[in-house]
């Protein structure tokens, strides 16, 4: 991916001139304020790796992962993870903010209950557009849970 | 003896209210110091949703969307947000009357509005007036969870978009300073239609210089509803702080009153005992001057 050789080229540079600032903001407070070398954000259809100097932009955020390579205090090659549910991402030269409803350090996931959650969700049946739509997006965020918990390294 | 005594008895008991008023004060203090401080990290979400807001309206295409859509009334929900608890000073009371005056209008134009009602005091209140409650609320207190507020966003989301209701009012009690928070009825739904970013905009970077995944459109679609709940939540916020900088401030109040009320009844209590103590000295003066007759 282009965006893997932006972190190439920038792990020779200073240390701060290299460093992204990574934000993740909730409705209720603003979770995360670091700076790091990396970060993979999970857009609506896939990981997207991020490092400074990337073309700006603003997507959407799927469930998943947010992996933050080598912030800002600690080892290089120190990983970050966190688990965000939706919302968008705003991609500076210099900056990521996520803005997310829901965001969680991975540690803290709980698997067991979201994998009873998928199973209880597979068992029900939903009936009509809107129960369909949300009993798919719960699936997928139930999915996104344990997939993000379960493949940390 | 007697007057003595129960203005003792009198005092004491204002003393105890003192020692609670002034515990009250206290805890609305320390609560409104973390409500204050929950209201300002919740800001941060707003600004930046605004911002992609504005962004996207920068992007020159007229922006459509339900959520944006102005319809004439026919039927619109109201929302009440007052407290579960009293003592408060005018809180809970500048709410309901704005809320009957909101109500009020919607009857006279013969537009029938479907009430809901969060806090205790408000229920108890509109049903003394003999307003009809859809839904009634009592889990929100100084901490308004995001989670607990969501769902309640997303059922007048989905009222507005399939034609239920054709505009939503909240009315509670804004917080514009510590010194000044006011009950208004506030129009939440339709959504203003976002404006192109200008001066104020927060972004270092112009609209054109950004790329959307997969579309503006898509994230409009998105972004509207997170824009939506993040009003309304504001709206439980502004008013959980805005309940606790009213009782700190009538429990500041009567924490005074009470002291002055103690000085007086003191006063009242030694000149009392005083004139009882005279009394008596010249009951046994008289008493003497009698015997030395006798």
């Amino acid at each position: 991916m282009s965006d893997t050789k932006h972190t190439d080229s920038e792990k020779g540079s200073s240390a701060h001139g290299g460093l992204l600032r990574c934000v993740i903001v909730t409705p209720e407070s603003t979770v995360l304020d670091i700076r790091a070398r990396f970060i993979t954000i999970p857009l609506f259809d896939g990981q997207r790796g991020v490092a400074r100097g990337h073309s700006p932009f603003i997507g959407r955020l799927g469930s998943g992962g947010v992996r933050i390579v080598g912030e800002q205090g600690a080892a290089a090659d120190a990983v970050r993870r966190m688990f965000v549910e939706g919302g968008f991402a705003e991609v500076g030269h210099d900056s990521v903010t996520l803005i997310t409803q829901r965001a969680i350090p991975i540690e803290k996931l709980d698997v067991a209950k979201a994998k009873a959650e998928l199973t209880a969700l597979n068992a029900s049946v939903a009936a009509g557009d809107e129960a369909i739509a949300a009993k798919m997006q719960a699936i997928a965020t139930a999915r996104a849970i344990v997939h993000a918990a379960e493949h940390q390294n | 003896m007697a007057k003595a005594r129960a203005l003792d008895r009198r005092r004491r008991s204002v003393k105890n209210i003192r020692k609670i008023t002034r515990t009250m004060e206290l805890i609305a203090t320390a609560r409104f110091k973390k409500a204050m401080d929950r209201s300002i990290a919740a800001r941060d979400y707003t600004l930046r949703l605004a911002n992609i807001l504005e962004n996207i309206a920068g992007e020159g295409a007229g922006i459509m969307h339900p959520l944006l859509e102005v319809r004439p009334t026919q039927k619109t929900g109201v929302l009440i947000l007052t407290g579960n608890r009293g003592l408060c000073g005018g809180y809970n009371s500048n709410v309901v009357r704005q809320s009957m005056a909101a109500i009020g209008q919607w009857r006279s134009e013969g537009i029938p509005a479907d009430v809901a009602v969060s806090g205790k005091r408000g229920i108890s209140a509109l049903k003394f007036r003999g307003i009809v409650t859809s839904a009634r609320y009592t889990n929100f207190d100084d901490k308004p969870d995001f989670d607990a507020v969501k769902p309640i966003g997303m059922a007048y989301l989905a009222a507005f978009t399939t034609g239920q209701i054709d505009r939503l009012d909240v009315v509670y009690t804004k917080f514009d300073s510590i010194a000044r928070q006011t009950a208004i009825t506030e129009m939440i739904l339709p959504l203003k239609t976002p404006e192109p970013s200008g001066k104020s905009g927060r972004s270092k970077l112009s609209s054109q210089e950004y790329d959307y995944y997969p579309s503006a459109e898509s994230i409009l679609e998105e972004i509207l509803p997170a824009s939506f709940l993040s009003r309304f939540y504001k709206c439980f916020l502004d008013a959980a702080v805005s309940e606790q900088v009213a009782r700190m401030v009538a429990m500041k109040a009567a924490t005074e009153n009470a002291g002055g009320l103690i000085k007086d009844l003191s006063r009242r209590y030694n000149r009392a005992r005083q004139s009882q103590i005279t009394g008596e000295i010249m009951e046994i003066l008289g008493g003497v001057e009698a015997l030395k007759g006798a």
